[in-house]
């Protein structure tokens, strides 16, 4: 089977937009006298040879890699909408309960049973809210369970 | 004042009971972090920063405390690589070699006590390089002006990805997303806000640490996730507890020559302690190996890539301390707490605050007795914690970081965008694009613009002062020839590569 090498191609294509991006949008800021080089130089020293590596990159692609196996994205996907959840979780639900829920569900993706993630949970949303709030002093938010 | 002189003041800096304790403490979770497999330095010391500023330390003891951590490391990461054939490190990868054929001949303990010895040996010897070969360098480099800053900035980029045969084009472009994500916020020149989308939450850009953990922690969730498939291997049963002598002496040689390899190795720019071990193991086999006992248990294999990379660790600290600019992942991390500890390492800071430069010197020697002897006798404490299952690790290491990172900044917003950066950590690494310069472009980018910027303010504009002088254009010349010589290497790996292609996901580098 012949290689696919499309992963480097869409990257090189993202990467040199970013990189026309960076050169346009460096050079709305005004320069100031006394500052030969401005605000904008730099910035735009980067991008050319980011779109110059971007090429590079579109015109040499290495192989694929294997973006995700199977069953694993569940697992991968599943532990994402924990990560991104668990701050938005943080000040309603309160540092030790949404700990605890966050890592009893990270435990229990990664094979816990059920009594193991809680147990887990509990030591985590219990034990750094001690050692933080009370041996560190740095207040963190409580909710509804302590408060 | 010499030498002997600042080290009398370090030691009297580090021996305050509180920065003592600190060393302890480092050098216990260091062994532990490094043990773990994928665990690695450049994780365990990315989570330990925030969990140091929440501490509120002093900079001098936040230093000690982490430099401990990466030291003990590189020390653990030894344990699981004889024990159950995985490194714990990717520095440890080369200690698999012959450190666990010995373990299964029923040498476990013997393996575990040259490889701790030369441990020892190489971190002392690189201590003592570092003493010793900083102050000669900062010697040097106090006569940089802002235009040689540039060139060393770009010579640090343009080396860091190292000859390993990596895609030389992955790797630069890397940096320049790095650089580009360290010029988002506030110009602090012109006060212009730059690539913020008026959003307020970036004026003040992205903040180094919080990048930090996300690439490297977060994505390293995400890829420990995939490879659970594997299941963890049982651990070789010790059943003495003592290390006979006569297996441990005759490895001494070894240990010196491949201590001498690592320090080298570590120093030069783009090498850290993977290299530095690999290239002491294959030294010693090139030199010893009458035999062909190598591969299959020798000693001198277990003492040459351990010497070899705990001697890297200490050097790679040379380039970090004496110009800022940093050789490996962990030493990046690294200038990282010192940069968020508003120290900006360099000439300056061996002049202005000798303090804090001879204070950590001098921990790295309490560090290396504190772990010889944590290493030696304890060893078996380690290596029943092997046995932690990952649905304990990870959650842990996960919290560990979210409440960091909380306890510092004290929005959700930053630990949003810290997932995202674990996100495009975890893009970057399957591309194989390093996230090493990544990180080293968000740190440098605020120095090396305003190197820059003020050379072009002494020429009025001129940019041939960017060439101007000998250093630069000798360190131009060098990053030349170092990147010829990647570009040759990646390609003649690529034409290899087409013979047999096995797409390997990449570590994070040391």
């Amino acid at each position: 089977m012949a290689q696919a090498r499309w992963s480097d191609r869409i990257a090189g294509v993202i990467f040199l937009a970013l990189a026309i991006w960076l050169y346009v949008e460096a050079g709305s800021y005004a320069v100031r006298f006394g500052d030969p080089a401005g605000p904008s130089f730099f910035p735009r020293l980067v991008a050319v040879p980011m779109g110059l590596l971007a090429l590079v990159l579109i015109l040499r692609p290495d192989a694929d890699p294997t973006w995700f196996r199977w069953p694993q994205i569940l697992s991968q996907a599943a532990m994402l909408a924990v990560l991104f959840g668990y701050p938005l979780a943080i000040e309603p639900l309160g540092f030790p309960l949404s700990t605890l829920i966050a890592s009893a569900l990270l435990a229990k993706i990664l094979g816990a049973t059920w009594l193991q993630a809680l147990a887990l949970g509990a030591g985590l949303g219990f034990g750094l809210f001690f050692l933080f709030d009370a041996v560190f002093g740095l207040p963190l938010p409580t909710g509804p369970l302590l408060g | 004042m010499d030498i002997l002189g600042y080290l009398l003041i370090g030691f009297s800096e580090a021996l305050t009971p509180q920065n003592l304790a600190l060393a302890l403490i480092g050098c216990f979770v260091g062994t532990i972090v490094g043990a773990l497999p994928g665990l690695g330095p450049v994780n365990g010391v990315a989570v330990l920063i925030p969990l140091a500023f929440s501490m509120d330390l002093p900079p001098g003891s936040a230093l000690i405390l982490l430099t401990c951590v990466y030291y003990g490391c590189m020390y653990g990461g030894r344990i699981s690589s004889i024990m159950l054939n995985i490194p714990g490190d990717e520095p440890a990868m080369m200690t698999c070699l012959d450190g666990y054929p010995m373990a299964k001949n029923g040498k476990a303990p013997e393996a575990l006590a040259i490889s701790g010895i030369a441990s020892f040996v190489g971190a002392f010897i690189a201590t003592i390089g570092l003493m010793l070969f900083a102050p000669l360098l900062v010697r040097f480099a106090i006569h940089f002006g802002p235009a040689e800053y540039f060139a060393l900035f770009v010579m640090a980029f343009a080396t860091i990805g190292g000859i390993t045969g990596a895609n030389p084009a992955k790797t630069l472009i890397a940096a320049t997303i790095g650089l580009a994500l360290g010029a988002v916020g506030i110009d602090p020149q012109s006060g212009v806000p730059r690539f913020t989308f008026g959003s307020f939450h970036l004026f003040d850009g992205f903040h180094p640490i919080v990048a930090l953990v996300g690439l490297f922690a977060i994505s390293e969730v995400l890829i420990m996730l995939e490879m659970k498939a594997h299941e963890r291997s049982q651990a070789i049963k010790v059943n003495r507890a003592f290390a006979r002598w006569s297996d441990i002496k005759p490895t001494f040689p070894a240990m010196l020559r491949s201590s001498g390899v690592g320090f080298v190795a570590g120093v030069l720019p783009g090498a850290g302690a993977s290299l530095g071990s690999f290239l002491a193991y294959t030294m010693e086999k090139r030199y010893s190996d009458k035999k062909g006992t190598f591969g299959k248990g020798d000693p001198r294999g277990v003492a040459a890539p351990e010497a070899g990379n705990n001697s890297a660790a200490g050097g790679a600290l040379v380039p970090m301390l004496a110009l800022g600019v940093p050789g490996s992942g962990t030493t990046a991390v690294l200038l990282a707490l010192l940069i968020s500890l508003n120290i900006q390492p360099g000439p300056l800071l061996f002049q202005n605050q000798p303090d804090i430069v001879w204070g950590l010197i001098a921990s790295l020697f309490i560090a290396n007795v504190v772990l010889l002897v944590l290493n030696l006798p304890l060893v078996g404490l380690f290596t029943r914690m092997l046995a932690i299952p990952l649905w304990a690790l990870m959650p842990l290491v996960v919290m560990v970081s979210f409440v960091g990172i909380y306890s510092i900044s004290n929005s959700s917003f930053d630990l949003l965008v810290m997932v995202s950066f674990g996100v495009v950590g975890f893009v970057l690494r399957k591309l194989d694009i390093s996230l090493v310069p990544v990180v080293l472009g968000l740190l440098l980018c605020r120095e090396m613009e305003s190197a820059l910027r003020r050379a072009l303010s002494i020429s009025g504009g001129d940019p041939w002062i960017l060439v101007g002088s000998g250093i630069s254009i000798g360190l131009y010349v060098a990053t030349a020839l170092f990147l010829v010589t990647a570009i040759v290497l990646s390609m003649r790996k690529r034409r290899a590569a087409k013979v047999s292609r096995e797409v390997e996901d990449e570590y994070v580098g040391d």
